[in-house]
């Protein structure tokens, strides 16, 4: 059971601000995005420049997040669904960066996922009230009080932001596959080789995190409850995903397997990753039912 | 130079097992098995699914089957990634470097072979590129690499797996897991580690929100034949950690002082009831009072249904079932210092609550595989960092004199990193104010 925090009016305000502009930008910066794909090819450093000011203010939000709930804010659906966004959309503005800004109309990919997994946290409890998902402001239960939560989650949030990256390549190269080349969409479209690449190292990143994430939950758990491994719906879930993208990596990087095979295990590893944070949530009860 | 004719060597059956053994197919093949047998078992109720099927012979067999394919693939891949790593194809010739996906031809008609090269040199030393010059057939060959040290990358991460699964074996062959607990005071003998556990005192402290579980602190000494072992506070994250045995708290439990009166007899009983204890009142057993749950903070839902309101103590009250010839007759709510008269076939029994405890509950194991379980977890996380992050990369140069072309060629699992690595060694050279493409 957790407790409820008091939180001052000016806190409570600048959060809302912060939170209602990132989501009012996040959408703006999808829709030059996706402007961008279809053929306006000069809103692309446009809307890369939009969605870093959704970025600093999604950041602004976490940060009064925060200072009103007086601790790192990754508990709870709502909590670790905002950090879980705001590193899907560092990690794909650092790939930017990296890729020197040549492929923007990956960004039509990205921030629509990540429009998606807002939309689940602000959009779905509305539609279904059967889907609960709370913002209020909430002390941390006692054995959520230990230092590798903090290290458990950050490692969790990254990991999907890895595998939200492979996956948005995966649809493009199903795409840029299957249609025609100078289709509206696919014109503006990385080469299928750049995007297989980009969904690798996506998922290789996603998998380094999503293991450090397995890891700490397991010191975590001895520390806590005197084992590592309780066969939780969610440490399952968690490993199953583990499992599918080790194929994936395995199949790639071993076997040399390309194409619409790796294509349908990174989907299928995607699926894995909503079910564990989603399905799990609502669907299987075990020891993660704080969140 | 003779061409060798291929050898048909035909493998014994104990290398066909040994190459289906380790065969990364296999290795394939269990990973999604286990995958979709995991997904149906968290469909079943978390015991059933330990039970029936987490530690069931076969999925607990397919997990040894799927270490020993991890066991036999390491050992297989050792020789290779070695000669790989240590042994690179240091020559090249034009028609290789130009069959490579990824290569540049760069035409340089004023300059020489050797000042080619040495523009080239100049331009894979600026990358951080380590530079060997080989003399071949075909004039001399420029070979560069960096990032060797990620060719062991999935080598580590085997092998980590491994250690983990070792720890986790070793860890569980050696030790145990047993529970036990009680109020201060109090002590219990843990068999399997041949000590004594005397709980001195357990004290409870309420958070600032009552209506949070409040965290319970349990002051333990160990002892083993009077020797003393260890001492220090359990509660929840603060285990009592000793020669490889662990004492972690894992819950709490509220424990009534009753005193029972035979009011015809005047006889009294004390008794310490705990949560789902059995009071027989009458000599026969046909009256049994059935202890359900003690509430601190006493209060009842509009429908009858006792709750708590919060964890502070207030208004403590013991509830229990008044059972007759195996019958529910009604609920007893004991009230702290208020008798509760309850008649049997006998006569007339008085009970009433004096006071209330905490007892503290433990979990007492012990797991000698921890330290390799560590081991195991650091070399994974560096294995993965090796495997996807250092990328291991070589670049080859020759200059064709035919064509009086610098042509530089590069492998790399990371192909976009390669293409950009190209890129700046291109830019490098053109700087020279020769070089074209």
């Amino acid at each position: 059971m957790s407790s409820y925090i008091q939180v001052s009016p000016m806190g409570l305000f600048w959060e809302n601000t912060f939170f209602n502009l990132a989501l009012v930008t996040y959408l703006f910066a999808t829709l030059c995005y996706v402007a961008h794909l279809l053929g306006k090819k000069q809103l692309g450093r446009f809307a890369s420049y939009i969605l870093r000011v959704s970025f600093l203010l999604h950041t602004g939000f976490i940060v009064t997040r925060a200072l009103n709930v007086q601790r790192v804010p990754f508990v709870g659906s709502f909590e670790f669904g905002n950090m879980f966004v705001w590193a899907t959309v560092l990690v794909y503005l650092w790939t930017e960066w990296r890729m020197k800004e040549q492929y923007y109309a990956v960004g039509a990919f990205v921030t629509p996922l990540a429009m998606l997994y807002l939309g689940y946290l602000t959009v779905v409890p509305r539609l279904f009230p059967a889907i609960r998902i709370s913002r209020a402001h909430t002390q941390l239960a006692p054995v959520l009080q230990n230092n590798w939560l903090t290290v458990h989650v950050s490692a969790s949030i990254f990991g999907y932001a890895g595998f939200t990256l492979a996956f948005a390549a995966a649809i493009m190269w199903l795409l840029k596959v299957n249609l025609k080349a100078d289709h509206l969409i696919t014109r503006n479209l990385p080469q299928s080789k750049t995007l297989e690449e980009y969904m690798y190292r996506g998922a290789a990143f996603g998998f380094l995190f999503q293991s450090v994430m397995i890891i700490t939950g397991a010191i975590w758990a001895d520390i806590s409850w005197g084992r590592y491994w309780g066969w939780d719906p969610k440490e399952m879930w968690a490993l199953i995903t583990w499992f599918v993208y080790a194929v994936y990596l395995h199949a790639r990087f071993t076997r040399g397997w390309t194409g619409l095979r790796t294509i349908a295990l990174v989907m299928i590893g995607w699926v894995c990753m909503v079910f564990t944070w989603v399905g799990v949530a609502w669907l299987l009860t075990g020891l993660h039912s704080f969140g | 130079m003779t061409k060798e004719t291929p050898k048909t060597a035909v493998k014994s059956p104990l290398q066909q097992l040994l190459n289906f053994l380790s065969s990364m197919q296999l290795g394939i093949i269990l990973l999604l098995l286990l995958a979709v047998i995991s997904v149906f078992a968290t469909l079943k109720e978390n015991e059933t699914a330990i039970t029936s099927i987490y530690h069931s012979w076969w999925y607990l067999g397919m997990m040894a089957f799927t270490a020993l394919n991890l066991l036999l693939c390491t050992a297989r891949r050792i020789k290779p990634v070695t000669k790989l790593a240590f042994h690179p194809h240091k020559l090249t010739s034009p028609a290789a470097l130009r069959q490579m996906p990824h290569h540049y031809e760069l035409k340089m008609e004023k300059v020489t072979a050797e000042a080619a090269l040495a523009q080239a040199e100049a331009a894979f030393k600026k990358n951080g590129l380590q530079v060997e010059v080989t003399a071949g057939q075909q004039g001399r060959v420029l070979f560069a690499e960096r990032g060797k040290i990620g060719y062991f990358g999935s080598l580590v991460t085997h092998l980590s797996l491994l250690v983990i699964l070792l720890g986790a074996m070793y860890g569980s062959l050696t030790g145990f897991e047993a529970r036990n607990g009680g109020l201060a005071g109090d002590h219990f003998h843990v068999e399997q580690g041949d000590f004594r556990v005397d709980i001195k005192d357990v004290k409870m402290e309420q958070e600032a929100d009552p209506t949070v579980r409040p965290r319970v602190f349990s002051e333990l000494v160990i002892t083993r034949d009077d020797q003393p072992l260890s001492e220090g506070t359990v509660a929840i994250n603060q285990p009592l950690r000793f020669n490889g045995n662990t004492i972690y708290h894992t819950t709490f439990r509220y424990v009534s002082d009753v005193v029972a009166t035979d009011l015809a007899t005047g006889k009294e009983q004390q008794l310490k009831l705990w949560d789902i204890d059995q009071l027989q009142l009458d000599e026969e057993g046909k009256v049994i009072l059935h202890v359900m749950q003690f509430f601190p903070n006493f209060s009842m839902h509009g429908g009858g249904v006792p709750y708590s309101k919060n964890y502070l103590p207030e208004n403590p009250v013991l509830a229990g079932l008044l059972i007759e010839n195996n019958k529910a007759v009604r609920n007893v709510f004991l009230i702290l210092n208020e008798p509760e008269v309850i008649k049997t076939s006998t006569g007339e029994i008085e009970l009433l609550m004096t006071g209330f405890e905490n007892a503290a509950v433990f979990t007492i194991t012990r797991n000698l595989g921890r330290p390799i379980l560590f081991t195991g977890a650091v070399l994974l996380i560096l294995g993965l960092y090796l495997s996807f992050f250092t990328f291991p990369r070589r670049f080859w140069a020759v200059f064709a004199q035919e064509s009086n072309s610098l042509i530089i060629g590069g492998r790399s699992r990371n192909r976009l990193l390669l293409e950009q690595e190209l890129e700046q060694i291109n830019q490098e050279i053109s700087k020279g104010g020769e070089a074209r493409v």
